[in-house]
């Protein structure tokens, strides 16, 4: 017997040129205008023909880009959303962790928070007294229990929000993104929950950015694309998959000989791509390995001071990194005719995990001149690893900055009550 | 961990597509969300009197200021015909479900829009929302008529057994209550013009609802319309039971009828507008 059943499902959210999310009494007077705008309102998929099944006892990841349509479809399970199309069956109570606390009021105490935010997640009373011990229990914060929650520090108020959502006990659980709470310590715990709940058979459909708790937790996986499954089986496979689709999917891309190469008639591209030391093109790189953004150019006419510059983009679009060559000894140097190989070497323990794309682009300056911008050019992955000697350590949790470099921290510490002479017991580690 | 589970009313197979719940479904659905009704209420109520001086004494203040402020202009001016109740009397018997009322709805008709975090983040029956907040205000209703009733005694109008009847009365206030804040949270959740348009209107409404007069002042043909104005019903049954005077019995059934086409109507509305609310709030 399947625990989620989903055949079909379509999404589609009308987007009104006119007047964002809601009508205005206005519209009332203009029902002339009203079927001129329908009709120039532009309508958008987040979802497209999806169908899946889930068993009883499975938890499901279910992996996607920003914006790929993985938050409707836990909406559209949650009841929030409505289907434009499709069919689902849902077997047992469906219990939702899709943004934790949003019930949470400032005024009330942690215990009437608490019920409340119990109450909202479909608990009655009776099961709300019988684990309220276990619930403070859980989330650690015993003796301000009868405080406001407004005197909470944010990692309390998140792991009393966090503590009350996993005590629900629902057949079907709907995760979205809760591991990035609290510190590593609580969030083993609640990886350790989530796992649990998979074993007392019960569902669990886990969407999360981080690919390391989804291949911890999840058997399975669920890939969407632009709101279409793009894969669906044996969580290695499809986080592989993942991970092999960035923005430009190639790690080396070489240009034609001649005028179609990007460039002018001063210098144009002849390749970039991502490499190691040892020359290999690397379409994925682990965080603990050093590469290096490879460009290749041919000067043609030897007569300005040139600046190649090569950018990084994460999938969000942001710029990670900006390098030239300040310090070679071509820099700031008239570049006669010939072939160049420039590359820039990222240090290992300094990128974040994701999709990059890199940008290959050549100025000269005075006057300031683009020869070329080539945006996207190659693509590759940067894979996120656990344990010692790593930039995250032992943490589990999501990391959302751009760069985690490994930091050298040094760790003053006083035993308590005596304190030492400033630096004396400085340790360096 | 899952034996629990076995005992608890919940539906085996949830179907989700495009039409949704059915009417029936849903109000019956509301019934394993008790627990959640109360909490919302309660949460209403705490918030509304922590950090204030006078706690529930606003409750009867609310009600009492515009009352003192009637008596003081219109007892002379107007010299309304009371049927021998004092006119502050008079005046608070009207005032007191009223302002239940118009607090109500105020508040409820804003809980889609001022809840739209909650909306956007977990399922919970939505109907819920706006009931909670009327069931709040209820409280301070019951604080205003128990004062009402000993003013009411200390005038010499005692208990009797029309007095009876008077729960029958509030709760049917609390329903209406219900059902506009309803209509008016659906449709505030697509119009956000309501929320300017209300105080008004719920101005407007106080003063073609018989308060601070009595419908015999107003012209034989107009009457009938007053019956229509479902308060008009509830605050002529409340004096009624309260003072022991015979009631209008055609102004009774006039009103009778005209709330339970608003419940009605703000059911029916609420089902149609419901699909869409946690895209438009």
């Amino acid at each position: 017997m399947k625990s989620i059943s989903v055949r079909g499902l379509t999404k589609e959210f009308k987007l009104s040129e006119r007047n964002g999310n809601y009508r205005m009494i206005r519209d009332w007077f203009s029902a002339g205008r009203r079927k001129e705008a329908s009709r120039r309102s532009v309508s958008f998929l987040a979802l497209d023909d999806v169908s899946f099944d889930t068993e009883p006892g499975e938890v499901l990841g279910l992996i996607g880009r920003n914006g790929a349509g993985k938050s409707t479809l836990l909406k559209i399970l949650a009841r929030i959303l409505r289907p434009t199309r499709g069919h689902i069956e849902l077997r047992g109570r469906v219990g939702s962790l899709l943004e934790v606390g949003s019930g949470f009021h400032g005024e009330l105490t942690g215990r009437e928070n608490i019920f409340l935010n119990a109450a909202i997640l479909g608990m009655q009373h009776r099961e709300i007294v019988r684990k309220l011990e276990e619930i403070v229990e859980f989330a650690g914060v015993g003796q301000y229990l009868d405080e406001p929650v407004k005197t909470y520090s944010s990692g309390m108020y998140m792991r009393l929000a966090f503590s009350v959502a996993a005590h629900i006990e629902p057949e079907i659980l709907l995760v979205d993104e809760v591991l990035a709470v609290g510190d590593a310590d609580f969030q083993k715990k609640c990886m350790h929950r989530i796992e649990q709940v998979g074993k007392h058979g019960q569902t669990v459909l886990f969407v999360s950015h981080n690919i390391q708790a989804v291949l911890r937790l999840c058997s399975r996986a669920l890939l969407i694309d632009h709101g279409r499954v793009a894969h669906l089986g044996p969580v290695h496979e499809v986080a592989a998959s993942y991970l092999s689709t960035g923005g430009a999917n190639q790690a080396e891309r070489v240009y034609p000989e001649g005028p179609y190469a990007p460039g002018d008639s001063i210098v144009r591209l002849r390749s970039v791509r991502i490499r190691s030391r040892a020359g290999e093109t690397l379409p994925t790189v682990e965080l603990r390995e050093e590469l290096g953004l490879e460009m290749e150019f041919e000067v043609q006419d030897g007569a300005l001071v040139l600046f190649p510059v090569l950018t990084l983009q994460n999938e969000w679009g942001t710029e990670v990194l900006w390098a030239t060559d300040a310090d070679t000894e071509w820099h700031g140097r008239i570049r006669p005719p010939g072939r160049y190989r420039v590359t820039a070497w990222i240090p290992p323990h300094f990128l974040a995990a994701g999709a990059k794309t890199v940008t290959a682009a050549m100025y000269s300056f005075l006057p300031r001149v683009e020869h070329f911008r080539e945006t996207d050019a190659v693509g590759f992955q940067t894979v996120d690893t656990l344990g010692p000697g790593t930039s995250r350590g032992d943490f589990t949790g999501h990391i959302g900055a751009t760069t985690w470099p490994k930091l050298e921290w040094t760790v003053e510490y006083q035993e308590h009550r005596h304190l030492h002479p400033a630096g004396s017991s400085a340790s360096r580690v | 961990m899952t034996h629990d589970l076995a005992a608890l009313p919940r539906p085996a197979l949830t179907v989700i597509n495009r039409s949704g719940n059915g009417l029936f479904q849903k109000i019956a659905e509301c019934r394993h969300y008790r627990t959640l009704f109360v909490f919302l209420a309660l949460r209403d109520i705490t918030l509304r009197y922590r950090q204030t001086i006078l706690g529930v004494a606003w409750a009867v203040l609310q009600p009492l200021l515009p009352v003192v402020i009637f008596t003081a202009v219109f007892a002379r001016v107007l010299r309304p015909s009371t049927g021998g109740v004092p006119y502050w009397l008079f005046v608070l018997a009207g005032m007191a479900p009223w302002s239940f009322f118009a607090n109500a709805i105020n508040i409820s008709g804003a809980t889609f829009v001022s809840n739209h975090n909650l909306l956007n983040k977990v399922y919970f029956p939505r109907m819920i929302l706006p009931g909670a907040a009327v069931a709040a205000c209820s409280l301070d209703f019951l604080v205003v008529s128990v004062c009402l009733l000993g003013l009411a005694s200390w005038r010499g109008y005692y208990p009797n057994l029309g007095w009876l009847l008077l729960p029958v009365v509030g709760l049917v206030t609390a329903g209406l209550a219900m059902a506009v804040g309803l209509a008016l949270a659906s449709l505030m959740a697509f119009y956000r013009d309501i929320k300017h348009v209300l105080p008004f209107l719920v101005q407007l409404w106080m003063f073609a609802t018989p308060i601070m007069y009595s419908i015999n002042l107003l012209p034989r043909q107009l009457q009938p319309a007053v019956g229509l104005n479902p308060m008009a019903g509830v605050i002529e049954a409340l004096r009624s039971c309260l003072f022991g005077t015979p009631p209008d019995w055609r102004l009774l059934a006039l009103s009778g009828f005209s709330i339970v086409a608003i419940g009605l109507a703000a059911i029916f509305l609420f089902h149609r507008l419901e699909a869409d609310l946690a895209e438009r709030v």
